[in-house]
């Protein structure tokens, strides 16, 4: 019988991690970038909620999309807007979004042997104006790519991207190339398109789905302005803007 | 560490095998031959659990005599390579499984066409146009990759097959000192002296 | 490592309209060591009847070469070839003939089923290893890319394409997936169905 005693050794387990399910993704256009995740919030087979974002706006040029384990992910976002906030206190600007990038880095490497079990995927608006996404590893290693997708459906998703945005395994027509980047009303129905397979054949995706358009400085909102359930999120409307788009998910 | 390989050039196969018999760390003997003749335009390499190989490979040799004194013909390289694969992979779901890998190489006197054959002890079958077991496989395969020509002269594979015994006695840890090879055309399979 | 990914290979198979096509990769592999690129893994049983064996390659061979022996049996039997949604309950029961030590292999079906009234309907089936079988109405896929292959299928399948554009649409889901797994890929086969005759074509794809 255990009584506490060294004749009967007992050993005793706690699991700090879970995975809460979910997909995210991020395209990059020339002038603006479009961040979205879905916002079911799963535990093994349980459904916890039907509303958890995993997309949040850090900045009027910077949005973060984080995808894993849902208490380190809400940690991390807190943290890097906490630390976007006392930069904005020093220097009276907001951080670029390369800048941001490289926060990221190095906070999440910072707890490289405890790591926060999320994937980021950051978009934004850099400083060129440029549209911009950098994907991230838990421990903090990143690549600026053109498009990302992330968490429980990456693997539904990713090829999909390749063929639909990097135009992999497709011959352009004769005497022309493959256009560098889409414009917006493409990419939202890539984007919606993504979400709706993985609705369909990923138990964890589902609910709804939030559509974060970050536009660049002076850029109309041509391509969505006719829209339904869109928002504005951007304190001024002279810099870059954020925008949501939120929609359900098909429920059949 | 056993070794070997096969290539298929303009009416051949080429096919080596180390001669190494192994005892945990000990090497016994020197001289094994490894390749055997299943009939005069067919030969056959094998490597695996000792024992098991030799056993094997007379059992495949004897059924493919047998087929050719009851038909007055001899099996040609696809069907004898079904047979074997067949054999082996029947085995796998047996009490006690073969544990042995082959390289099957053949000349088909009736369309003047060389074949060569990757077999494992599952069962796997799959024609190649060169092949390799053993540690000598992550070596041998990708410079076939590079120099592998279908259309070379016996000389020019031969030249490719000494690249290949080159790289492994050279970045091979347990590399084996001697190999046996044996090519198989229209004039039947016999030995080569590198 | 599992069995069913020692050897690696993903087959789809997608219903068009008055057509159906089936596809695969052509890698053979021992887990990350590329064997062969020219392991055939789709099998004609009758001419507008194809089966897809992927899985664990010795077992494509043996469920080949069993499979062709059970459908050469029927056709002495009952002087007639076999309808494809015959074969897929011969493939279900042949395959639950071995519950408790199964085939490694996850069998796709695609062919053209003749109806009452004398013309040809598009079919396409999947089962699991002991033969559970799944009838989709729009397409199947089974291999170590299956899940590469859902999503893009998914994104990229719409109902009722004719023969060329499901051509097309089978093609783009299956290099596209397997560009994402490093099991499958090396070139693929693709086979389009129709009542009068099949049409099939090697592809190049990634050759990495």
């Amino acid at each position: 019988m255990p009584d506490g005693s060294f004749a009967h050794p007992q050993e005793r387990q706690f699991n700090p991690y879970s995975e809460n399910g979910g997909t995210i993704l991020a395209i990059a256009g020339a002038d603006f970038t479009v961040v979205a995740g879905d916002t079911r919030q799963s535990e093994g087979y349980s459904i916890q909620t039907r509303y958890a974002p995993k997309v949040f706006k850090l900045t009027d040029r910077a949005v973060l999309a984080v995808n894993g384990f849902a208490a380190d992910g809400n940690m991390f976002v807190k943290k890097v807007k906490q630390r976007l906030e006392w930069y904005r206190h020093a220097h009276a600007k907001d951080m670029p979004l390369r800048a941001i990038a490289r926060l990221i880095q190095t906070m999440l490497y910072a707890q490289r042997f405890f790591p926060y079990y999320v994937y980021n995927i950051l978009g934004g608006i850099e400083e060129d104006g440029s549209g911009a996404v950098y994907s991230f590893d838990p421990v903090g290693s990143y690549e600026r790519e053109a498009c990302r997708a992330a968490g429980a459906a990456q693997a539904l998703v990713q090829p999909f991207l390749d063929n639909q945005i990097y135009f992999k395994n497709q011959q352009p027509p004769a005497g022309s190339s493959h256009p560098v980047h889409l414009p917006l009303p493409d990419v939202l129905s890539i984007v919606i398109d993504s979400f709706t397979g993985a609705t369909e054949r990923h138990i964890e995706v589902g609910d709804g789905l939030e559509i974060f358009v970050i536009l660049a400085k002076g850029r109309s909102t041509q391509g969505f302005d006719g829209r339904s359930g869109v928002q504005e999120l951007s304190t001024t409307p002279e810099g870059d803007r954020v925008f949501v788009i939120r929609r359900e998910l098909k429920k059949d | 560490m056993e070794v070997s390989f096969g290539i298929t050039g303009k009416g051949y196969v080429l096919v080596a095998a180390d001669t190494t018999a192994a005892h945990s760390v000990i090497k016994v003997k020197n001289d094994v031959d490894k390749i055997i003749e299943l009939n005069p335009h067919l030969l056959m390499a094998y490597s695996g659990e000792p024992g098991d190989t030799v056993q094997f490979a007379e059992y495949v040799e004897r059924n493919i005599r047998l087929y050719q004194i009851r038909n007055s013909l001899p099996l040609r390289p696809p069907s004898a390579a079904s047979w074997v694969r067949k054999t082996l992979a029947q085995s796998l779901r047996s009490r006690s499984p073969y544990s042995v890998n082959l390289l099957l190489g053949g000349y088909d006197t009736s369309d003047y066409t060389p074949h060569l054959y990757w077999l494992d002890y599952l069962g796997t079958l799959v024609e190649v146009p060169f092949a390799a077991h053993g540690y000598g496989s992550y070596f041998a395969l990708s410079l076939l990759d590079r120099y592998h020509d279908p259309e070379a002269s016996l000389e020019e594979g031969i030249e490719t097959l000494k690249r290949c015994i080159a790289e492994i006695s050279k970045r091979l840890v347990v590399s084996p000192e001697r190999f046996k090879v044996k090519v198989v055309d229209k004039d039947g399979v016999r030995e080569i002296e590198l | 490592m599992s069995i069913m990914q020692y050897n690696g290979g993903s087959v789809i198979a997608m219903v068009g309209k008055d057509c159906v096509a089936i596809a695969s990769d052509l890698r053979l592999g021992v887990q990350s060591l590329s064997i062969a690129t020219n392991f055939q893994k789709i099998f004609p049983v009758t001419d507008r009847l194809y089966l897809g064996l992927p899985g664990l390659a010795s077992d494509v061979a043996t469920l080949h070469e069993r499979f062709r022996l059970l459908t050469n049996m029927y056709t002495i039997k009952e002087e007639r070839e076999i309808e494809p949604e015959t074969f897929a309950q011969l493939v279900s029961s042949t395959l639950y003939e071995k519950r408790f030590g199964p085939y490694f292999i996850e069998p796709v079906v695609a062919g053209m089923q003749k109806t009452p009234s004398g013309g040809y309907k598009p079919f396409i089936a999947a089962t699991d290893l002991i033969g559970c079988l799944n009838f989709a109405k729009d397409f199947v896929v089974a291999g170590t890319a299956s899940e590469k292959l859902f999503g893009v299928a998914e994104g990229l399948w719409e109902p009722d394409l004719e023969a060329e554009d499901l051509f097309e649409t089978i093609s783009q889901t299956l290099l596209n997936a397997v560009d994402r797994d490093a099991f499958s890929g090396w070139g693929a086969v693709v086979h389009v169905i129709t009542k009068d005759k099949v049409v099939t074509r090697k592809l190049k794809g990634r050759m990495d």
